[in-house]
């Protein structure tokens, strides 16, 4: 049918600009990340060459099925903080989630090691999956920051140099799932933190993220201690299969979200803390006024000034709404714009009509 | 493992193959997260890499992969079932039965960190429902009254439109003047929350997970939406097509699909009430004052 074929012309030509590597069509060589070689594993576990270089692990490669997992899991716990553990192994200078389950246990910020009382539910959930053929160790934990960004608070920092300490591999994934929903796009980020005394060079700041202003002392403290994996995902070539067949389903669902609807009270907190952040802007513009002597050349790159800051925060809460505000309209011209004509046949027509852009 | 549908044969007559294409008449409505599909498929490609690993051929037939089982667990409320998650079993290969102990302890597992979510069946791969498949059903009805059977078929057919997934039901039908329990297939439909759907796009079209700019962003959005746009364009002219043939007479008269044909373009516009209208501006004037 054309409209598969060019929807997976389109769907290459976004890859490619996005840089996404072809990984091969060959649906063995797809398939065998998923091998569990324990002799590699246990070898790996040996040489340990992560002791000599803190900056050793760069990426993180996260299945289809752990990435579902970990969101529906930080989505369902709503506005409270939910943690779980995730399994895999380590390739190189990659560590693999294969999948990952949830923890009986909430996390509040003031709980230094949640992880003491799950010890119990984690050992026996490894050993029953590995009679039911889930061979992977341990390989990291995650929880979800409901609303305020993808980091590492102090807490967590503390947790994961711990745990960095005895029982290596570990990988911290942080997932936000209140802006997973309002962005639509998944908001993760993977972090490992440097050993107590080093010293990181001074990398650049990867991304830009609004925090709320209850936790940016939090973020500032302590940013510095971790650095961030580029992640990537994989699926197996039935997964991308299934999914594809999926999509025949899910496009209703799709054209009927309302994101609008949905991120109410989300992005009433954030224009809330957009007005606080602007007053405080306010208040250092006018305080600097006296104090622009002498440029700082300290750092590297000029930090940005505070408004530069409200600016980015608010064009991305606009940038929502637009999404949020054009969804609504397509499917206002979609589904109300036809006045029903006399004729049964042709109506059906008609409804494809004021979208003359469609072509097929 | 031919021994255990040997046996199988042997103690039910061969009915379970012909009836599994009658279709459900119990009413009620079946609901699938998509995180049970990418699951299932996650377990059989697990399992197909470490027998291929480990080179054992013995146990599976050559070329076919070995099949594997599990359990759908998830919300029923009245005559809705909606099936969440599901997590792997174990298949004691000697006697074909299920492992208690291993389910009650997942079982158990679960319920500690999703206490809502209960039993509602089991799941395995293959191309169709197997003879044997009715022991381990049969086994399940202690747990719940009425399991449902989840079989997925993994082989991956390039022309297939539709999901390889059956759900199937077990009903009491008499036949040849005992009563026996064979499975019918049941319809289901695929229900998601917002943060799943997010996530399975994500991963189903790989789209860009860095910030980008904010006109990428936009594209990104809007490309969804146009493809959703598009299906929704084809399925149309599907049915219309469809009507075209049969108002020149190629295609014999179906009244009931024109009854449901007729019902779907009534139902067009969707909302025309001006409250609606004036509601609807408020929304956009809203939103653009943030703009």
């Amino acid at each position: 049918m054309e409209a598969t074929s060019s929807a997976s012309m389109a769907r290459q030509t976004w890859e490619l600009e996005n840089s996404i590597q072809a990984t091969s069509s060959d649906p063995d060589a797809l398939d065998a990340i998923y091998r569990y070689d324990e002799a590699t594993q246990t070898r790996a576990q040996q040489e340990k060459p992560w002791v000599n270089d803190p900056h050793h692990f760069r990426r993180a490669k996260i299945s289809a099925l752990a990435l579902l997992k970990m969101v529906v899991h930080a989505r369902a716990g709503g506005t409270i903080e939910v943690m779980g553990l995730m399994q895999g192994k380590c390739e190189g200078d990659a560590i693999i989630v294969m999948d990952a389950f949830a923890l009986p246990v909430e996390g509040t910020e003031t709980r230094v090691n949640a992880q003491a009382d799950a010890y119990e539910y984690m050992v026996e959930y490894s050993t029953i999956n590995k009679q039911a053929g889930r061979l992977e160790n341990v390989v990291g934990w995650y929880h979800s920051h409901p609303g305020y960004g993808c980091w590492l608070s102090g807490i967590d920092v503390s947790t994961q140099m711990l745990n960095q300490q005895f029982t290596e591999p570990f990988l911290a994934v942080v997932i936000d799932p209140t802006r997973t929903v309002s962005a639509g796009k998944v908001e993760i980020g993977a972090f490992r933190t440097y050993p107590k005394d080093y010293k990181p060079p001074d990398d650049p700041v990867s991304e830009y993220q609004t925090i709320p202003l209850n936790k940016i002392e939090d973020f500032g403290v302590h940013c510095k201690q971790y650095y961030a994996l580029d992640i990537t995902y994989f699926k197996s070539s039935l997964d991308s299969h299934l999914l594809d067949l999926l999509w025949n389903k899910y496009w209703v669902n799709t054209l009927s979200s309302s994101p609008l609807l949905g991120n109410r009270d989300y992005v009433a907190g954030q224009i809330f803390d957009l007005a606080d952040k602007l007053e405080q802007a306010e208040g250092q513009l006018a305080h600097s006024r006296f104090g622009m002597l002498m440029p700082s050349q300290r750092k590297k790159e000029p930090e940005e000034s505070p408004l530069a800051k409200v600016t980015r925060d608010s064009s991305k809460i606009t940038a929502e709404q637009v999404h949020g505000l054009m969804s609504q309209v397509i499917k206002d011209i979609l589904f109300n714009s036809v006045h029903p004509s006399s004729k049964a046949s042709t109506s059906a027509t008609d409804s494809s009509g004021p979208v003359p852009m469609i072509e097929s | 493992m031919s021994a255990p549908s040997d046996l199988a044969v042997a103690s039910h007559p061969p009915s379970g193959a012909a009836a599994a294409a009658a279709s459900s008449s119990s009413g009620l409505t079946f609901k699938l997260h998509p995180l049970v599909i990418v699951n299932v498929s996650d377990h059989h490609t697990r399992v197909k890499a470490q027998a291929a690993c480990s080179g054992d051929g013995t146990s599976a037939a050559p070329g076919q992969p070995p099949r594997v089982f599990g359990c759908v667990i998830g919300v029923q409320r009245g005559r809705t079932v909606e099936i969440f998650n599901s997590f792997e079993l174990v298949l004691d290969p000697v006697s074909g039965t299920l492992d208690r102990a291993f389910l009650e302890k997942k079982q158990e597992l679960y319920k500690k960190v999703f206490p809502d979510f209960y039993v509602l069946g089991w799941y395995s791969t293959g191309s169709d429902v197997q003879d044997a498949d009715m022991q381990i059903h049969k086994a399940l009805m202690d747990v719940n009254e009425s399991p449902v059977y989840l079989l997925l078929n993994p082989a991956i057919n390039l022309s297939q439109k539709d999901l390889p997934v059956t759900i199937h039901e077990s009903e009491l039908h008499v036949i040849d003047g005992s009563p026996q329990l064979i499975f019918v297939r049941a319809n289901y439909t695929i229900e998601t929350v917002e943060a799943e759907r997010i996530s399975v796009d994500h991963v189903a079209h790989l789209k860009p997970s860095d910030g980008g700019s904010a006109a990428t962003q936009l594209a990104a959005h809007l490309t969804g939406i146009h493809s959703a746009i598009k299906m929704l364009n084809s399925r149309v002219r599907v049915i219309h097509q469809y009507l075209v043939s049969m108002q020149k007479g190629d295609m014999p008269l179906d009244n009931s699909l024109l009854r449901q044909v007729s019902s779907l373009v009534r139902r067009l516009p969707a909302m025309e009430s001006e409250k609606f209208q004036d509601d609807f501006l408020m929304v956009c004037y809203s939103a653009k004052l943030i703009i």
